[in-house]
């Protein structure tokens, strides 16, 4: 119960923040009738996906302060594991997400153990190596489609326990609550005793271990609950996008642009993840329609946002929420 | 049986020997001071007690149990906690939010940690920093964050690092008095390395003497200040035998 207070607990942030919660919350419960075309659309589901991954990178990357590149991996396995289910047995989504999850937990504590004996960098390193071997596994295997993908069964009729509809708004409607979930479990999670070991951990490694921290337990953790949270919206890629490829769910890419996301956001702060991807998923979406189809243009996209991120970074390492905090803390 | 009992502890660093055989006895409820001159192994020998480091050889056994190797999380939920020299300056997390970390290693609540961490801010008299982060306080308030913090996960020996080097001589005179007030009310056993002679000899019950890694003294301080092998090792040869 009390863990349930601490979730719907926005109390701690300032009016402006719960302020701007609220009229966030709004836009978002309206935005389907708002008029807004097919293309915009879904540029705010992936923009919500995103939000999803980037707060559950967000347990690790950010409050752990441990830089992980391989988030890519556990989309796939959430993806993979929704798609064959479907495609061999017929299982509704409804059972084979949570499998997903499962599964995505078991292996994130079989790769977390030997991971977490690394540091800095060299950790960074090696989560970008076993997230490529998974999908090197999966672009080579054909018992799941190896490079061609999976397409999933399309069904006739709409079909709420295969997540079918004819209606992008059903999907909008249903990764919004997701996000929702998310945001809530987000806030409980800051207030934790996880959080707060976490945070310490970050901030110096040496005092958490002599304040009775487990550091490596913690960090594994902390990196089956990202895993977790990318697991669920790796299913939600799969019933989305009715195809799935070890590119599309699995590659270096997407695990870059998680991290990057709530990174320029800002890691370790609620808002951070959110914020990122509300930047980042638009101007990637239109830069990349907008530059990518004209002739010698292909790739400038890429310096645009690789100029931003060096930006913010220089400016401020905690991201675009750091630069704000920085002026109210000025403002005050 | 002895609280703590250190059996002859060898820590090589690949030919320099930070600690040679060194062995001592602490019992509950006492304060020890560890003196030396710079490079004596005092931090070494600190390390190897709550297992930063693990000894080459030799023993450190805690209220009857071999601790000896065990991780420093795992020597801190059995009791002993630790102060560092260095308090990283960080900004990620407010003084009151240090201490709670501490607090949470005896509870999963965050109320009762919270209100656990200001009791004991108030202990050391830092109420009024409870929201200020590491790096905007003086090095006294500094360190005495970093005890706050080590006092959270509630230990019965409590080992010190030169909580006093850097402070002028009110600070000190006030430290020394905040550390018996431990001694008293909270009934900790202390173990302290120190620097400052004014404040070990204040302060300890016994004090045990290291140079060059090997234990070369250990008694009352004020045999401790008379003892020609002490003297020999902080002031040389010289002032040793015209004594």
């Amino acid at each position: 119960m009390e863990k349930l207070k601490d979730a719907l607990d926005f109390s701690d942030f300032s009016r402006a923040e719960q302020i701007g919660l609220m009229i966030f919350s709004v836009f978002l419960l309206l935005f389907p009738w708002l008029g807004a075309g097919s293309f915009v659309k879904a540029v705010m589901i992936q923009f919500l996906l995103f939000s999803l991954f980037g707060m559950g990178w967000n347990t690790i990357g950010g409050y752990g302060g441990q830089v992980e590149l391989g988030k890519a991996q556990y989309v796939g396995i959430g993806a993979y594991t929704v798609a064959l289910l479907m495609v061999w047995w017929n299982i509704p989504f409804w059972i084979s997400m949570p499998i997903g999850v499962l599964i995505a937990v078991g292996y994130s504590f079989i790769i977390g153990y030997p991971l977490f004996r690394l540091k800095g960098h060299y950790f960074a390193i090696a989560t970008i190596c076993t997230s490529l071997v998974l999908q090197d596994i999966f672009t080579n295997w054909k018992l799941v489609g190896a490079a061609k993908g999976i397409e999933l069964p399309i069904h006739e009729h709409p079909d709420f326990l295969y997540m079918q509809f004819k209606s992008d708004n059903y999907y909008y409607y249903f990764i919004m609550v997701l996000f929702y979930f998310a945001l809530f479990y987000m806030n409980w999670f800051r207030k934790s005793k996880l959080g707060y070991q976490l945070r310490m951990i970050k901030d110096d490694e040496e005092a958490a271990e002599s304040l009775g921290i487990d550091i490596r337990w913690c960090k594994i953790k902390a990196y089956s609950i990202a895993s977790a949270f990318v697991a669920v919206g790796g299913g939600f890629m799969a019933v989305y996008n009715l195809y799935i490829d070890p590119a599309s769910v699995m590659d270096l890419d997407l695990s870059i642009k998680i991290a990057l996301m709530a990174m320029l956001g800002g890691a370790g702060s609620l808002w951070g993840p959110i914020i990122g991807a509300a930047f980042l998923v638009p101007l990637d979406r239109f830069l990349g329609s907008w530059l990518g189809g004209h002739k010698g243009l292909i790739g400038v996209d890429f310096m645009i946002y690789a100029t931003l991120i060096m930006v913010v970074s220089a400016y401020q390492p905690r991201g675009i929420w750091g630069i704000i905090d920085q002026f109210r803390r000025k403002g005050r | 049986m002895a609280f703590l009992e250190v059996k002859d502890i060898i820590k090589d660093f690949g030919g320099l020997i930070a600690n040679s055989n060194v062995s001592f006895k602490i019992e509950q409820g006492e304060i020890i001071g560890l003196i030396g001159p710079n490079g004596a192994g005092k931090t070494t020998l600190f390390n190897c007690i709550v297992g930063y480091y693990s000894p080459d050889s030799g023993k450190v056994m805690f209220r009857g149990s071999d601790i000896t190797g065990l991780k420093p999380f795992q020597t801190n939920q059995a009791g002993i906690g630790r102060t560092f020299q260095i308090m990283k300056a960080t900004t990620g997390m407010s003084v009151v939010e240090n201490v709670m970390v501490g607090a949470f290693c005896r509870t999963d609540n965050r109320y009762q940690a919270r209100e656990e961490a200001l009791g004991i801010l108030s202990f050391l008299g830092m109420e009024g920093m409870s929201e200020q982060h590491i790096n905007e306080l003086p090095i006294a308030m500094q360190r005495k964050v970093g005890m706050a913090r080590a006092l959270a996960t509630k230990p019965e020996l409590l080992m010190l690092d030169e909580v006093a080097s850097g402070l002028n001589h009110t600070e000190t005179e006030e430290m020394v008095a905040l550390l018996k007030r431990l001694n008293v009310e909270k009934k900790i056993t202390l173990f302290l390395i120190e620097h400052i002679m004014e404040m070990v000899m204040a302060v300890s019950q016994r004090v045990i003497v290291l140079d060059g890694g090997i234990k070369i003294a250990e008694g009352l301080p004020e045999d401790i200040v008379k003892n020609e092998n002490v003297i020999k090792a902080y002031l040389g040869e010289k002032y040793a035998k015209s004594h």
